[in-house]
Parts: C-alpha cells; sequence; structure tokens
C-alpha cells in the first residue's frame, strides 16, 4: 500500500504506535546503561512522555497541524528526564514544521522533520553526538524525501538504524560499555512503530494515563475528633447543564459564580458548552451541591478537608485568604519517605517524589510551583536526568521567578537548602552563595551493581555493593559496610569537618548506627549525622563538606 | 550586707549556702506549668530536661512579678541589710525593668537602706564566672561598694564565646543578632555567637563542624586571654559533656594542666533559650 497523503488521523494512528513498539522494547532500552547503578529509565521517560502527548489528542479532531500540536504541547508537559525533555522538543519542531498543514505529503513531512532537528539541537546546551539527536539527524539526512511516505520512512529507518549503530564510535562512554545510545534506541523504536501505522499495522493497546507522580499520601491524623474546620472544604465538581433544568441557549453560568462567591472563596468556574467547571472553598459543599442540581447534574465530584489536602496544612495557597508572597519558595525533587521529610524540615516547600529512577515531568514541576505563594522559587532538581525538565517547567511558569540550581546529587541540595538565607532579599547574592556551598560538597552513594564494571580504582562485580561519586566507581565489597566505609575514606573524610548519612529503606538502623559508630572512632574530627532517609536505591548517601 | 544572685547565674544553691548568697529563682514554664529552679526540684536532672527538649518540647521564660521582688528583697531592707545583687544580663530580659519598680518602691518604704546591682552583662557560664568573683570579694570582707568598683572594670573583662548544635532554640528566643536565616544546623554550620559589652548576643561568624568550632572556642582564649591562669575559666554546656571535655583538654593543652576549669551545665532557663548541645567557653580577656 502506498501512502502519499499524511492526515490527522494517520498520524494520530502513528503516535498511539510509536508508543506501543516503546512501550515493547522499553525493558531492553532500560538496560542500555552505561553505569552500573539503576539509572534514570530512558526507555519509561521516553514511553511517559510520548503516552502524555498521545493522551492529549486522545479525543482531538483537527487538521494534522492542530492535531500535532496537541501532542507536541501534551509531551511538553509530560516530559521527563533529558530524554523525555528531548522528545518533547522533537515533537515540538515536527509540530512546528507541520504549521498549518492540514494532509502532509513527503516533502512536507521531510521539511518538518528537518525543523525536528534543528529543535532538538536547541533543546541541549552544551549538544553531545553520539546520542539521541545524532540519530535523529542522521535518520532526517539519510532519508529520501523523492518518494512516497513510505518509501521516506523505510529509509529514514535504516539511516537511524545505521547511526544508533555508530554512536559507540561517537562515545567512548558507550564504547566502554558496549551499548548503544538509548536515547537513540528510543527514537527509532517509536519510528518503528510510526511506520508500522503508517504501513497500516495496528495493535497498540489503549493508552492509559500512567504514573504520573505518586499521590501525596493523605494524613488522616491531621484532623481529629478535636480539630476545628479552620479551612473548610476544596470542592471541585463537573456540572452538566440539564435541558430539562435551565433554557441551554440563554443560561448566563453569571449566577452560579454569584451564588458560589456568596458561599465560597477561591471561586473558579468556567463553561465550556453545557459544561461548567467549578472549583470552590467552602465550609458547607453540601448547600452547594443542591444548589447546584437546580442547573444540572454532576459528571464528577471531589470534596476534600483542606486540613489534609496537603502535607503542609499551613500551605498558603490552601488558605481562604491571600497571604502577600513570600521571599523564596523552594521546591525539591527526593524519594524516600525520611528524605522527603529531612527535606521538608530543612525548609523545602514542595518535595516531587522522584529521583534516579522516577524522574518528575515538567507537568510536575509546574503543579508544584503553583503551590507555592513566593516571588522566587529555588529549584533544586538533584539529578542531572531531571534539571531540563526543572528548565523547561522554569520557562512556561509565570507567576513566580524560578531558578534552577545546579544540584546533582541529594545531597547538595540538602546542603544548598540548609544554606538558602531566607533573610536575603538579594536573590542573586542568595543563588550565588548556595551555589558555591553545594560546590564545595561531596556526595557519595552506596548501591547494588547491577552489572560488572571496571572503574579506575575498583572492579564491580554484579550483585556487590558499590560505592560510588558522581560517575566514579570508588569501592566494591559483597558487604555494604565496607563497600560504605571504603567509600567513605576515598571521599576524604579525613580532611573533612561534616558529614550527613542518610541510611536507605534496606538497611536496618542498628546496621547504620554502628556503621557510623565506626566512622566515628576512625574520623574523631569529623561531625557525623545520620538520618533515616528511607531512600530506595541508595543503601548509604554520604554528604561531606 | 546581703548577696543575691539568681539561678540564670548558674550559681547553685549549695555553694550559695557556702558563701552566704542568697538565691533567685528565676521562672521557665513547660506546657502550662511554671517552674521554679531549686523551688520545684531539688537538684537539675540536666540529662532528663535537655532530652526533653531534645524530643521536640519547647519551653519559655517569663518576667517575675513586681510583688516576687518585693517578697525577695524586703525582709532584708525590714532587718536594716542593705542588698548586693549579682545579675545576669539586664539586656537579655525584661524582668530587670519590673525588679527596679519594685526596688524603688522599697527604696521609698526604706530610704536609709541602699541597693547595690551588677549586671554580669553575660547569662550561665559568664554570669557564673563573674559572681564566683565578686562572691570572693564578698567572702574576704570587702563592701558593696569595693565590689561594684571591681566589677566596673572586670565585667567587660570577661567574655564568653558559644555556640549551639540546634539554632531553632535561639532562633526562636530571637535574642541573637547577626544570625544568618538558614537551616545550618541540619548541616552542621554552627555560627559562633559571643556577648557583646551591652550583654547582648551577637553572632560574629561561623564554623563547619563541631571540631572547627571548638577549636575556635579555644582559639579566642588564647587571642583575647589576659591573666588566664589567674583566673577560673568556665566552660558552659547544656548536656554535651564529651564536647565540654574536648574543650578543656584543649584548654589545658594549651595553657597547662592546672588551668582552673570548671565545667556547669547550664540552667534550665537559660537552657530553654539556647537548647541542648551549646558549649560556650568563658576566661578572663583583654575585653569581651
Amino acid at each position: 500500500m502506498k501512502t502519499n497523503e499524511l492526515d490527522s488521523l494517520i498520524f494520530a494512528d502513528m503516535l498511539r504506535q510509536g508508543a506501543a513498539s516503546l512501550s515493547k522494547d522499553k525493558k531492553v532500552i532500560n538496560d542500555l546503561n552505561v553505569f552500573p547503578i539503576p539509572d534514570g529509565d530512558t526507555g519509561d521517560n521516553m514511553l511517559m512522555t510520548l503516552k502524555a502527548g498521545c493522551l492529549a489528542i486522545q479525543d482531538h479532531l483537527g487538521t494534522l497541524s492542530e492535531v500535532a500540536s496537541a501532542a507536541s504541547s501534551g509531551m511538553l508537559l509530560g516530559a521527563r528526564g533529558n530524554s523525555g525533555v528531548i522528545l518533547s522538543r522533537i515533537f515540538a519542531g515536527l509540530a512546528k514544521g507541520l504549521k498549518d498543514v492540514i494532509v502532509a505529503d513527503t516533502q512536507s513531512f521531510a521539511k518538518a522533520m528537518e525543523a525536528a532537528v534543528m529543535e532538538a539541537y536547541k533543546a541541549v546546551p552544551v549538544p553531545v553526538e553520539g546520542t539521541i539527536i545524532t540519530v535523529l539527524r542522521e535518520g532526517a539526512a539519510g532519508a529520501n524525501a523523492s518518494s512516497d511516505l513510505n518509501h521516506y520512512f523505510e529509509t529514514l529507518l535504516e539511516a537511524m538504524q545505521t547511526s544508533l549503530d555508530h554512536t559507540p564510535e561517537l562515545l567512548q562512554v558507550l564504547k566502554d560499555a558496549g551499548v548503544v545510545d538509548s536515547g537513540g534506541a528510543g527514537l527509532l523504536s517509536i519510528f518503528r512503530g510510526m511506520n508500522d501505522a503508517l504501513n497500516g499495522k495496528i495493535f497498540h493497546e489503549e493508552i492509559e494515563p500512567t504514573a504520573t507522580a505518586p499521590v501525596p499520601t493523605v494524613e488522616l491524623d491531621k484532623f481529629d475528633e478535636n480539630s476545628i474546620l479552620e479551612f473548610g472544604y476544596c470542592t471541585e465538581f463537573l456540572l452538566r447543564l440539564m435541558r430539562s433544568k435551565v433554557d441551554l441557549d440563554t443560561f448566563d453560568e453569571a449566577v452560579i459564580i454569584d451564588y458560589l462567591n456568596k458561599v465560597g472563596e477561591s471561586v473558579v468556574a468556567f463553561r465550556e458548552g453545557t459544561i461548567v467547571k467549578v472549583h470552590v472553598h467552602t465550609f458547607t459543599p453540601g448547600m452547594i451541591l443542591n444548589e447546584m442540581q437546580k442547573y444540572g447534574e454532576f459528571l464528577t465530584l471531589k470534596i476534600e478537608n483542606m486540613a489534609l489536602q496537603h502535607h503542609q496544612s499551613t500551605n498558603q495557597n490552601n488558605a481562604s485568604f491571600k497571604l502577600p508572597p513570600k521571599q523564596y519558595g523552594v521546591v525539591t525533587v527526593a524519594s524516600g519517605e525520611g528524605l522527603i521529610n529531612a527535606f521538608r524540615e530543612i525548609g523545602a516547600d514542595e518535595v516531587i517524589a522522584g529521583g534516579q529512577t522516577m524522574n518528575p515531568s515538567t507537568q510536575d514541576f509546574l503543579e508544584a510551583f503553583a503551590k507555592i505563594n513566593a516571588q522566587h522559587i529555588l529549584v533544586f532538581p538533584n539529578n542531572k536526568n531531571i534539571k531540563m525538565a526543572a528548565d523547561q517547567a522554569a520557562e512556561l511558569y509565570k507567576n513566580a521567578d524560578i531558578h534552577v540550581l545546579p544540584s546533582t546529587t541529594i545531597g547538595e541540595g540538602y546542603y544548598g537548602i540548609g544554606s538558602i538565607d531566607r533573610d536575603n532579599t538579594n536573590a542573586e547574592e542568595v543563588i550565588d552563595s548556595v551555589t558555591e556551598i553545594m560546590q564545595s560538597v561531596v556526595t557519595g552513594m552506596v548501591s547494588t551493581a547491577i552489572r560488572n564494571a571496571e572503574g579506575d580504582h575498583v572492579s564491580v562485580h554484579t550483585g556487590d555493593y558499590v560505592g560510588y561519586s558522581g560517575k566514579q566507581l570508588l569501592s566494591d565489597s559483597p558487604n555494604r559496610e565496607t563497600a560504605a566505609k571504603a567509600l567513605v575514606e576515598r571521599l576524604g573524610a579525613a580532611s573533612r569537618d561534616v558529614m550527613l548519612v542518610f541510611f536507605g529503606e534496606d538497611v536496618p538502623q542498628n546496621k547504620a548506627e554502628s556503621l557510623v559508630a565506626d566512622l566515628q572512632t576512625q574520623y574523631k574530627n569529623l561531625e557525623i549525622m545520620l538520618n533515616n532517609g528511607a531512600q530506595p536505591v541508595y543503601d548509604y548517601i554520604f554528604v561531606l563538606c | 550586707m546581703t548577696f543575691f544572685s539568681d539561678t540564670d547565674c548558674d550559681i547553685t544553691p549549695k555553694e550559695c549556702a557556702a558563701y552566704g548568697i542568697k538565691l533567685i529563682s528565676m521562672p521557665y514554664t513547660v506546657g502550662d506549668q511554671v517552674i521554679y529552679p531549686y523551688i520545684d526540684f531539688d537538684e537539675f536532672d540536666s540529662h532528663k530536661f535537655y532530652d526533653m527538649l531534645r524530643a521536640g518540647t519547647m519551653p519559655t521564660t517569663s518576667a517575675m512579678s513586681e510583688e516576687a521582688y518585693i517578697q525577695h528583697f524586703e525582709p532584708e531592707f525590714a532587718a536594716g541589710n542593705d542588698i548586693l545583687y549579682v545579675h545576669f544580663s539586664s539586656g537579655t530580659s525584661n524582668t530587670f525593668t519590673i525588679m527596679n519598680q519594685a526596688v524603688e518602691k522599697l527604696k521609698a518604704k526604706y530610704p536609709e537602706r541602699k541597693f547595690y546591682s551588677i549586671d554580669t552583662l553575660g547569662i550561665t557560664a559568664l554570669s557564673y564566672n563573674i559572681v564566683l568573683e565578686a562572691a570572693d570579694l564578698y567572702k574576704a570582707g570587702k563592701t558593696a561598694e569595693e565590689i561594684v568598683a571591681w566589677a566596673k572594670v572586670e565585667v567587660p573583662k570577661f567574655p564568653m564565646y558559644f555556640f549551639a548544635d540546634d539554632l531553632k532554640f535561639f532562633r526562636r528566643s530571637g535574642r541573637v543578632s547577626g544570625l544568618a536565616a538558614t537551616m545550618g544546623g541540619f548541616i552542621g554550620i554552627r555560627p559562633i555567637i559571643y556577648l557583646n559589652d551591652e550583654g547582648k548576643m551577637v553572632s560574629i561568624g561561623k564554623e563547619t563542624g563541631r571540631a572547627k568550632a571548638i577549636a575556635r572556642l579555644v582559639q579566642y582564649v588564647e587571642d583575647l586571654g589576659e591573666d588566664v591562669k589567674a583566673h577560673r575559666v568556665l566552660i558552659g554546656h547544656s548536656d554535651c559533656p564529651d564536647i565540654a571535655a574536648e574543650a578543656e583538654r584543649q584548654l589545658k593543652e594549651k595553657f597547662g594542666q592546672d588551668l582552673n576549669v570548671i565545667t556547669n551545665v547550664v540552667n534550665p532557663t537559660i537552657g530553654s533559650h539556647c537548647g541542648p548541645n551549646a558549649i560556650g567557653i568563658c576566661f578572663h580577656a583583654k575585653h569581651r
């Protein structure tokens, strides 16, 4: 079957089939890991990003241009991890290239691919060849644009495959690990799926909204039998206006808005067709519900006691009155209950659940920003693979000055947040001093090796405990605490003043305590502060200053 | 002449008895319970008290009433005794405004009686050191005027430098100026604080980690010290004897084993403001 025209329906199918293909390949792609420690899973990140795009066009009818643009917006917000952010920018470029195109032929699609290449290169501050952007660029360059779309895709895939195979020649780390670039592999998988759809081979499953950040746990104890209802209920619903109850043509939703303003606060209500979407804070949700049934019936309904709604019941945006913005708000990323609490305790307003193996999306950052009423929001991503999504969110957010700080580890983030001088109104000074203190910190981690590897200092064996800092493998032992002690020594504990220790969810407290006691004996002048981080993946995180 | 001091100066009833000093108990409040040291308990169980703070209790302190001061002082005036009161820094509490009102009333009632006071411009170990010096003079038969004259010269010569693990206590009490609004306590950053010539607490820098912070305190003794060995060196701590012992070890290494070091535990009323794991050194110096 020859296809010379690509319309919005085919394009939508191609995206969904791309996601289906990536879903099938994601484990293999996740395993294309140059570092022997569980890492930001490229396959998962790209898949979740692409699925966010697919969800955005689920019920979308329109031209190719409109659908491509809607998918791109969805991906922009859903982007997770650096590979996800780059993927979202690739599709943003594609959408730009398809602007005003109702139906694409080979030439116009090929041109759009060139726009995608340009956008992808712009997405990364320092483009590194041998990665996803190389595979995209060389693929687009090698595709035959003077034929039908099927042939275009065929040659595109061939060129991408050749480019992907070549990535270890461009990047030494890939060669050392004996793998090809995982982002490039993900991109190829997506385009293979897209090609299948183009050729009528459609076998994808329904796209489910996947694992966005875990729902924050509701702390029921925040409102007990002695509590006073201080904040009321956050009440949200979709109301379908009913023909049997109101005259749909003449009904003015201002009636509803006026009523809500009388009985509640923080009213947001708007109408789309016959649906009225309502958000209101009220002490008497029942009254509102009864009133609303005069006009219509509920499609969805959510009522939450605002004392429990968030971990901080004092969260300013939840209060029924507006406070002036504070000088500094702090958003960070961590996983593990203890670590999340530690971050809150040291002054983070919002801790996005995530980290090494679960990279938060741009949307997650935007939601966190929206919960904070501050002039400046300082963002500590604590991971190189999360920074791009944070940067992307920073560009999109308009209600505060967002500053993404270069924290690449939990330790740097914790130290940085702890050193924010909240009385200093000069944000630039504060950021400089926090950045400086973060640079003075070294962080080391103990985790389990997922494969053999050769470091400069040690040979790492699958299943061993491995101590490392950045990309440097520093210790290896079948015994966790032995690996930890060797790591601490290699990190230069003898000449440091303070060491924070966060022990992970798999480490019994008494083991951590006895490790600290041993280390204290060995390093008399080192002040060691032990914290139960209960984090996954890392058995120990050491932060030395 | 009757010599008064107060529990914020760390002196205990036992020592007061030995010197013939009358002790004013400065209250603190836990929950809704007002506690007067050495009235509501005989021995200060410091470990238990500071552990309670570690567990999250934040006691408060309050000024005494005019009536309470009158009850302390009037019997002395009535018996024909003058009063010398060596007290903790008036710059850290408004209790002295109330005391002055009480004294004014008593003076009107007993015009022939004299009330002398010495503001140690300090708290805990600093005040303790000065109280002990003044008490030595008192015991040696010096008059109130002589002791007051001595204090005028000597009080500015007793500095105290200190640091604390957990700054939330200081922050809440709002009595330290120059303290950066960071969460430094969690990451081992220790602001170094001293009591200035007005008896106010001022942060003058910070160190990373306890070891460096202790070394800096000892360094101050070396740099500022004057006739250090001719006086007591007071190490006050809030339930961190190990840190105090390390400071003592370093001091004796520098000044000799015969250095007269006295280690004492910070009283609970001041402890309510500095929290557990604070340590300070008070010594005789060129200036504060």
